[in-house]
């Protein structure tokens, strides 16, 4: 069971950082495409080569159309999909070394409904994404250069919120049962990192 | 409760959740859906609030940089960066009394011009530097703690996660904080390396030393940095010229990275998905505490408790200076308990407009640029100092025979030349804005 709910954050952190390096290469090309075409608009090109400079751009050489659009809407993907591996492995920054003194089983109470309180978050969190996915679908808004649908950037990231949500249930359900049997499922993680 | 009542209440809630080990982002964001609830007595204004919350806060262009640069510094790991670097420092200066730590202060300060965070700075560096440290027999205590406070340059030298964040809480230019972060950055490696040559002195015994290297080969190891140099250039450079704006200098530097990594056969499959794994881990973690502050800043704000207090300090007629330094204490004591990320998402919102408001003759711009460096210094100075330094847990789980109280008495020294560093950039504003046009 662990195992199957490890191995599918490490899936949508590999697929969240697959989105991230389409968006890196894509601003890439895009500031690759914007250099070209000044260097083409530029004194370069104004004489006997202007010729070939109209060639080039009537091709289309220029800045990405919309790249500022298709980061903001993957990199919602990216995060959100990062979320699942951080939560399973205990990654998110907390301060331990007043709580470290508690009698163990007291720790592990606590840590359970903390762990419970997360869950809830993040359930509500995916909720609250879909409620707003389903206001952009009924409003139709749409991006400012791209015109593409908001509501799809909203479903990609909820893909992600969901898979969140069911890890966080997933891990308050394993420390409700370590809390109740003292048998340790999921051993407490080492510090963030950051 | 009126709401200015409502506002001061949360904080030591806040501050109660956390220390009872919550981890931060929840209870900011805990904290702030509760505060907005009772602020205007409507529960459900916090759930039509959620319907685009975590959506805006994550769909950020400013803030796609963070996982870029994270992605960029363990490119640079891949790479191989990092011992060209320090083959470079050492052949330059191992032969020197504490030579070869200055040559990892020095291989440190390369490596944070290419890589914004300092965690990932001091576990890279100390995976190639520790073993060559305890070869040249550097006593264990002396070893882990040069790296771990070399580590720390990874974020006080430019490109900079915390100055990113900073730069977007407090609207200002991130090229110009930078570029203010240059020289404070290089002081914080000068510094080092004075230490670790009076360290050696009072401790004869805890360094050892290795021959001279030819000339010749000296000058081989430098020329071997050269992707380093191009890709800090293109980067910073390209940010501060406009060619560039600092998302797209994260991403080229990330390609860069990247290229030479892979150039160098260290980029695979699978070292590739490693490196998402890593950054998914480090980016949720920030993501999520950004997501937390949003809600409590949000909630924060409509209590006016932010300004209320700024004019509560103001009315009381204390001179900036007091002011300016307990807010520095302030962070240095949170830094041993509490992250950098954290700290700062936390308390900007509440110390920049008290900061804002003051008279040091400076201008408004200027302020807020050498306000950010201050803070960005005192925070990091959190990392090395117990019971929570980061930066002493990564290079101690490296060498598990160095007990780490011994590594706790060498990294006072290194403090100590944080806090002497603290004190002279704030006495002179000068060194901070040196390099920017006025």
């Amino acid at each position: 069971m662990h195992r199957f709910f490890t191995g599918l954050s490490r899936l949508m952190a590999i697929l969240g950082g697959s989105v991230l390096t389409l968006l890196i290469l894509l601003i890439c090309v895009s500031i690759l495409g914007r250099s070209l075409n000044t260097i083409l608009h530029g004194p370069l090109f104004d004489g006997a080569l202007s010729g070939v400079a109209a060639w080039l751009l009537a091709l289309g050489i220029g800045p990405v159309n919309g790249d500022f659009e298709l980061v903001e809407a993957g990199i919602a993907f990216t995060i959100f999909a990062f979320m699942p591996l951080c939560h399973i492995t205990g990654g998110h920054a907390s301060v331990e070394i007043f709580t470290s003194w508690l009698p163990e089983k007291a720790n592990s109470l606590w840590g359970m409904i903390i762990e419970i309180v997360f869950a809830l978050v993040m359930v509500t969190i995916a909720i609250k994404l879909k409620d707003g996915m389903y206001s952009q679908i009924r409003t139709g808004t749409t991006t400012f250069l791209l015109e593409f649908p908001i509501w799809w950037a909203y479903a990609l990231s909820l893909l992600g919120a969901s898979v969140a949500a069911v890890v966080a249930v997933y891990m308050a359900c394993a420390r409700v049962v370590e809390a109740l049997t003292q048998r340790v499922i999921i051993p407490i993680a080492e510090g963030a990192e950051h | 409760m009126t709401n200015l009542e409502i506002g001061l209440v949360s904080f030591p809630a806040l501050l109660i959740l956390i220390f009872l080990r919550v981890p931060i982002g929840l209870a900011m964001f805990v904290t702030g859906a509760v505060g907005l609830g009772l602020v205007d007595g409507r529960p459900d204004i916090v759930l039509a609030k959620l319907k685009t919350e975590s959506f805006s806060a994550f769909s950020s262009y400013s803030l796609s940089i963070v996982p870029m640069f994270l992605l960029m510094g363990q490119f640079s790991t891949l790479g191989g960066m990092s011992q060209s670097l320090f083959k470079a420092a050492e052949s330059w200066l191992g032969h020197r009394r504490g030579g070869v730590a200055m040559a990892a202060v020095g291989a440190c300060a390369g490596f944070g011009s290419i890589c914004g965070s300092s965690l990932a700075t001091a576990a890279t560096m100390g995976r190639v530097a520790l073993p060559e440290l305890r070869r040249y027999g550097y006593s264990g205590g002396f070893a882990s703690a040069t790296l771990a406070a070399g580590g720390t340059l990874g974020i006080l030298i430019p490109p900079s996660i915390v100055l990113v964040i900073y730069a977007i809480l407090t609207e200002q230019n991130i090229a110009k904080l930078f570029l203010a972060a240059m020289i404070p950055g290089l002081l914080a490696a000068v510094g080092y390396v004075l230490v670790i040559s009076i360290y050696v002195r009072l401790h004869p015994d805890a360094a050892g030393t290795r021959p001279p290297v030819p000339m010749n080969e000296r000058w081989r190891a430098l020329l071997d940095v050269w992707p380093v140099m191009l890709i800090f250039g293109s980067v910073v450079g390209g940010i501060y010229l406009g060619w560039f704006t600092p998302t797209e200098g994260a991403a080229v530097g990330a390609f860069g990275t990247g290229l030479i990594a892979w150039l160098n056969k260290g980029l695979t499959l699978k070292t590739l998905a490693e490196s998402f794994v890593m950054v998914a881990r480090s980016t949720a973690m920030i993501f999520f505490i950004v997501l937390g502050a949003g809600l409590f800043n949000g909630f924060l704000a409509r209590t006016q408790a932010p300004q209320e207090i700024s004019q509560f300090v103001v009315s009381q007629g204390f001179s900036p200076w007091a002011i300016l330094t307990i807010i520095l204490v302030f962070y240095l004591v949170f830094g041993c308990l509490m992250d950098s990320l954290s700290m700062i998402l936390l308390t900007i919102p509440i110390f920049f407009p008290v900061i804002a408001v003051l008279d040091f003759g400076l201008s408004m711009e200027h302020l807020a640029i050498w306000f950010g460096i201050l803070v960005l210094i005192v925070v990091e100075v959190g990392l090395i100092t117990p019971p929570v330094g980061m930066n002493l847990f990564i290079i101690n789980a490296m060498d598990r025979d160095t007990p780490i109280s011994e590594t706790y008495k060498a990294v006072a020294y290194f403090v100590t030349s944080d806090i002497v560093r603290v004190i002279l950039l704030v006495l002179f504003p000068a060194i901070t804005l040196f390099l920017l046009p006025s």
